[in-house]
């Protein structure tokens, strides 16, 4: 991230929200860089607090938020960098798909023909042309969902901020989807997404939030946060020509905890305290005559992170 | 900047005049609307039939008479010289009247009513054993007492209700009625000043409340000069103020719905139930004319009841308390009252500002 300052990221300085005396989030510092960011954590954890604090729909009982060096608490100068797609299924009445975005552009000051040429191309791009000009009372809740995502990108802002923005759409348009944040990212966008879905947070972001009961637990690329995690021990799988000889060396380093076989003898499973030593040993030990096919880390991903680190109370995440 | 905020604006009110004008839950501020355009209707559906009968009235009878003729005839005359003066009355009524003498005894008087007309006119002659004893003429029209009884219902029902509530339903709505539908985050989210959306949304409430209040009046006058036959019409309107009139009650409306709708927008971002406020408004408009005099300025009622073209009497015998709510002790000025309104109205929008751009969506609390 060279040559990215704190005026071109998303900073939380010490921000808690409160309501009443339930805690929303408490004691947030980020600087999130651009990229795809996924917040994660069970139901009640801050997700949805976080991004209203971000988008100005709520206000911090404490601390100070910067959107690209803009307050979130000026909407004038912050929507037109940043879009929302939020988790709130309703919409003004009357409205059709295609007014429900063109309204939003004229809003934002664009005269009606510019308006009108944005608005159709954001809804192509969530591939709802079809259903566009149907009143959005009568929309599925894939197309709602979908018109939203329309309207959070119409203006082509810099940050995105989408609230769980995969629920409710059909495995296609997940894939869909996820290919477009990929690409608005790709851009040097910043999306912020909250998701329940472990394997698909893993499949779109650069880094993580892990949040739990208001607090952030872990931030950072998910192979550095893996890394922080020193009370869980690192798995490694590997698939080599003889398992048993290679678990044998293995077991003689003072790090290696366990060593599983794969029933079909041809890989093996194993738990290290140091991962940067096992590898070292791995490559002399390769050098030395075994045939190994790969190595791969088995728990380096969002779901194992999310386990060790918020554990028992993800009862709703789905992985 | 100020072309921006104007575009935005001008996009508010589309959005939110559709949704206004247009919402089933707002049928019942038409109703409210329209209650004294059914009333005057009505009135001028019964008076154009009395004035049918009295036409024919008139035909029937021997001579084509004036309204000088009616009023040429006097108590005492008798039967004969009033069926000279009118000719044979059209319409003749015998009866008897059997009345207790001094002695005891009682006694037969024989009654003869007639009813004359001159086609918009009627007379109607009491004879008593071949005198005149009574008389009474009903004028088709009463141009002093009509005015008195339009402002009647217009300051006791169309002001103080009709737009009162009204404008309670449609400026509280423009806010409070997105929370409920958990849809103000659409405009939260939008690239526009949280002040330029309050405004957008106060001028849309403004001009719908005046859509619907100041049309319903402009036909309630309509309705009402239409009573009136061409030649009164034209008596009424341009040489006995009624255009003023009509000017100032259209006015007034569109003064109300300024004051009311600033103070319903207020009440509307302050409070969860709507009750509460408006019961405290309710309250504070009708008893502004016992307040100290600093008080009553801030206040929508005291400018309007000053603005109001026609003063409605007194009822002889009502108590002086009473009769404080019915006139309006100290008037103010016409510019002071229009001043007086706007800066209310302007002071209001601006405390609004401040609690507009506090605003959080938290929907599940509310």
């Amino acid at each position: 991230m060279t040559g990215v300052t704190a005026n071109d990221r998303i900073v939380f300085d010490d921000v808690s929200k409160f309501y009443g005396e339930i805690l929303g989030v408490n004691r947030v510092n980020l600087s999130i860089p651009p990229g795809v960011t996924s917040l994660v954590g069970p139901n009640g954890s801050g997700k949805t607090t976080l991004m209203n604090l971000m988008t100005g729909l709520v206000r911090p009982t404490r601390g100070r938020i910067r959107i690209l060096d803009c307050a979130p608490d000026e909407p004038e100068k912050l929507f037109k960098i940043l879009g929302y797609s939020t988790q709130f299924d309703s919409f003004p009445k009357g409205l059709t798909g295609f007014q429900f975005v063109s309204s939003y552009l004229r809003l934002a000051g664009f005269d009606s023909q510019t308006a009108s040429q944005m608005a159709w191309r954001a809804i192509e791009r969530v591939n709802l042309t079809e259903a566009a000009t149907r009143n959005v009372a009568g929309y599925s809740k894939g197309m709602r969902q979908r018109i939203r995502l329309a309207q959070a990108l119409c203006h082509n802002p810099q940050v995105l901020v989408l609230d769980e923005p995969l629920n409710g759409l059909d495995p296609l348009a997940r894939a869909e989807m996820i290919a477009l944040f990929r690409a608005v990212a790709t851009d040097g966008c910043y999306v912020i997404i909250s998701s329940h879905i472990l394997h698909e947070v893993d499949a779109i972001s650069d880094q993580v939030i892990l949040l739990s009961n208001g607090y952030v637990v872990a931030e950072g690329e998910i192979h550095s946060v893996r890394d922080e995690i020193r009370e869980h021990p690192a798995q490694v799988l590997i698939r080599c020509d003889r398992p048993r000889e290679l678990a044998a060396r293995i077991m003689q380093s003072k790090h290696t905890i366990e060593v599983c076989i794969h029933d079909d003898e041809r890989g093996l499973l194993i738990k290290t305290r140091d991962a940067d030593q096992f590898y070292l040993m791995l490559n002399h030990i390769a050098v030395n005559g075994i045939e190994i096919e790969s190595v791969a880390p088995a728990d380096d991903d969002v779901n194992s992170v999310y386990e060790y680190l918020i554990g028992n109370e993800s009862g709703e995440v789905a992985r | 900047m100020t072309q921006l905020w104007w575009a935005q604006i001008k996009s508010v009110v589309r959005l939110e005049l559709k949704k206004t004008l247009f919402a089933r839950r707002g049928l019942w501020i038409y109703i409210l609307a329209l209650l004294p355009l059914l009333l005057f209707t009505a009135h001028t559906v019964m008076v154009s039939r009395e004035r049918g009968r009295s036409v024919h009235i008139a035909r029937q009878g021997g001579k084509t008479l004036t309204y000088q003729d009616l009023l040429a005839v006097r108590s005492g005359m008798t039967g004969p010289e009033v069926v000279a003066l009118l000719g044979r009355p059209p319409i003749r009524f015998h009866w008897n009247e059997q009345t207790q003498l001094q002695s005891g005894g009682f006694t037969i008087v024989p009654h003869e009513d007639y009813h004359y007309s001159d086609g918009a006119n009627d007379l109607f002659v009491d004879v008593a054993d071949g005198k005149v004893v009574g008389v009474h003429i009903h004028e088709a029209y009463n141009l002093a007492e009509d005015s008195i009884v339009f402002a009647g219902v217009f300051q006791f029902f169309y002001l103080r209700l009709a737009i009162f509530f009204g404008c309670l339903g449609i400026f509280m709505n423009l806010f409070r009625g997105e929370i409920l539908d958990k849809s103000l985050h659409f405009y939260f989210l939008s690239p526009i000043r949280r002040e330029v959306l309050m405004v957008g949304k106060f001028l849309a409430g403004l001009l719908a409340t005046c859509i619907i209040f100041v049309t319903s009046e402009l036909l309630q006058i309509i309705v009402f000069t239409w009573q009136f036959s061409p030649n009164v019409r034209d008596l009424y309107l341009y040489h006995n103020h009624g255009l003023a009139q009509a000017a100032a009650y259209l006015g007034v409306t569109a003064l109300a719905c300024l004051g009311y709708g600033a103070f319903f927008l207020a009440a509307g971002m302050l409070f969860r139930n709507p009750i509460l406020p408006a019961a405290a408004i309710l309250v504070w408009e009708a008893v502004n004319p016992f307040l100290p005099a600093l008080l009553k300025k801030f206040s929508v009622i005291y400018y309007l009841k000053s603005l109001c073209p026609v003063d409605i009497p007194s009822p002889p015998g009502m108590p002086a308390l009473m009769s404080l709510l019915v006139s309006n002790p100290d008037p103010v000025s016409t510019p002071i009252a229009i001043l007086g309104i706007v800066i209310v109205a302007l002071l209001v929008l601006y405390a609004s500002s401040f609690q507009v751009r506090r605003m959080e969506i938290n929907y599940t609390t509310e």
